[in-house]
């Protein structure tokens, strides 16, 4: 059984019993996984590759359902309601829990439009207003000194860590009550690293965040809570100062000392 | 002789061939261009696009009928050809994917991407010709929609798949529903492959005679009736070229000409557009 340290905060999320399978496999990618996702706070996933990190960060949003096929079972609680139930209304839901890929998928089409996107779906087409939330959405994600005088400008023109925040800015323009992050430093240099970092942690004010990695110092960095995650299982989930001085389960000292992974 | 010796001689000997090779397809690419240009300008002049066909020996003839024709076949077959192209490659690159039938689609249209056009236009004779009993611009418009279906089906399939799934995901992750995400996010991302996709296509049939022959046949006078029997460019090109009489043969110099001009700017602007889309 995993040790799951308590949460004392308010939950974002509550995974309970999770079970994922991908289309066509035998073997359940994670297997009963229970997790609380702690509010307004970062839950960091960590663990080898082929743990299930992504899988199940991919799960929060049903991402999954775009391919045919692939199989959840148990429940993930948002809101108290479970969001694997088939009547779950997925655009809702993706609205309210947003994402941020490995690599910068910054839209191909100006900035502005970028960054409004999301809002547009959502059915905002005053302009007055769109203009406001898409200067505050670039000022939080820290890019509106570097655009502002090229809002009209393809987007495809920036730098990847600029692209990267742009797609955080579209994220969190639509104002999301969780944002999913996979491995969103992974593609950048350094620089861009630590401003996407700061930003992370400047955002969990408003969302609550949980983001995968594959870089302990990221993980130990940014989060509150880490969740060591091997072959499909959590095995522990603790406060993040916690699990990497003092971790509970032998596994996880094993993978933070670097003896596997 | 060493062995280094022996590899030197051999890559000289392939070197030489395959350079002499290119050399004479290049040489009669420009014998064929050389000799156009020259009989084309030669056979050009302004009356050519203001007069219509005349019998051999007057004066003052042209190609304003065959003009027209070819712009009314070739137009009404990009019009309907383009929009149907257009949403089957989508429907093989977001909707089939991978799917039995999309599999199928596939083949059997690259199968028809190299189908001969001339059984096309037997074909398009058989269905539309012989039932209405007579040739008409409309048979032409459909043997050239056949021909170039598969091509912009295929070409646009192709280049919806090479955007990358990442940016449909984020347009999906952003609670876009997804007609939306295809057409604001895959399109945009594709449009310059699809455009390039679409002028290929043009270039493509813009070039048949032969399925013409059977459907649109010809007319030596202008006629913008569709569903009468048609002038085309390259038949009437086919009819001067293949006649006694001097001054037809120098109206087909000027066809051929016009022809090849309009086919080598759709595929040079092609070519360009690609040009432009690797550069990003």
């Amino acid at each position: 059984m995993a040790t799951i340290v308590n949460v004392t905060e308010e939950k974002a999320l509550q995974v309970k019993d999770f079970e994922f399978t991908y289309a066509g496999a035998d073997e359940p990618s994670i297997k009963k996984l229970t997790m609380p996702i702690a509010k307004n706070s970062i839950t960091a996933l960590i663990g080898p590759s082929g743990c299930g990190k992504t899988t199940l960060l991919r799960s929060f949003n049903r991402m999954h359902d775009l391919y045919p096929g692939n199989n959840y079972k148990g429940e993930i609680l948002f809101k108290d309601k479970n969001i694997l139930d088939a009547k779950e209304d997925l655009i809702d839901l993706r609205i309210n829990i947003g994402m941020i890929f490995q690599k910068p998928t910054a839209f191909p089409m100006s900035v502005y439009n970028n960054v409004a996107y999301g809002m547009r779906l959502k059915g905002i087409k005053n302009k007055t207003e769109l203009d406001d939330r898409v200067e505050k959405a670039l000022k939080n994600a820290a890019i509106w000194n570097e655009v502002k005088d090229r809002l009209k400008h393809d987007a495809d023109g920036l730098s990847g860590g600029q692209q990267q925040r742009l797609c955080i800015a579209r994220a969190i323009a639509v104002e999301p009550e969780v944002l999913l992050f996979d491995e969103p430093t992974s593609a950048l240099d350094p620089i861009s690293t630590s401003g996407i970092e700061e930003l992370i942690v400047e955002l969990k004010k408003s969302v609550s965040i949980i983001i995968v990695t594959h870089n302990m110092q990221q993980a130990a960095r940014v989060s509150d809570y880490t969740g060591f995650m091997y072959l499909g299982e959590l095995i522990e989930l603790g406060r993040t100062e916690e699990l990497f001085v003092t971790p509970k389960e032998k596994l996880t000292e094993e993978y933070i000392t670097g003896k596997f992974g | 002789m060493t062995h280094t010796q022996k590899r030197i001689i051999a890559n000289n000997i392939v070197m030489v061939l395959s350079t002499t090779s290119a050399l004479i397809g290049m040489g009669f690419l420009f014998w064929i261009l050389s000799v156009l240009i020259i009989n084309g300008v030669d056979a050009l002049s302004f009356s050519i696009f203001t007069n219509e066909g005349a019998p051999p020996g007057y004066e003052n003839s042209g190609l304003k009928h065959a003009l027209i024709g070819q712009f009314m076949i070739v137009g009404v077959a990009t019009i309907v050809g383009v929009p149907f192209g257009i949403l089957a490659g989508t429907y093989l690159s977001e909707y089939g994917q991978k799917s039995k039938l999309a599999e199928t689609i596939r083949d059997v249209s690259d199968i028809m991407m190299s189908a001969p056009s001339i059984v096309i236009g037997a074909f398009v004779y058989s269905i539309v010709v012989a039932p209405m009993g007579h040739f008409s611009g409309w048979a032409g418009s459909v043997a050239l929609t056949i021909i170039m279906l598969p091509i912009i089906l295929r070409t646009t399939d192709d280049m919806l798949q090479l955007v990358p799934s990442t940016l449909r995901e984020a347009a999906f992750a952003l609670g876009a529903p997804k007609y939306k995400v295809i057409m604001q996010v895959v399109y945009r991302g594709a449009k310059v492959g699809v455009l390039t996709g679409i002028l290929l296509g043009i270039a493509r049939v813009a070039g048949e005679t032969a399925p013409l022959l059977f459907t649109s046949f010809n007319d030596n006078f202008l006629n913008t009736d569709m569903g009468e029997p048609m002038a085309s460019l390259t038949v009437t090109m086919y009819n001067y070229a293949t006649s006694p009489y001097e001054d037809w043969q120098k109206l087909g110099w000027a066809a051929a000409f016009i022809l090849s001009m309009f086919i080598l700017s759709l595929n040079i602007i092609g070519r360009l557009l690609i040009m432009k889309r690797k550069e990003k």
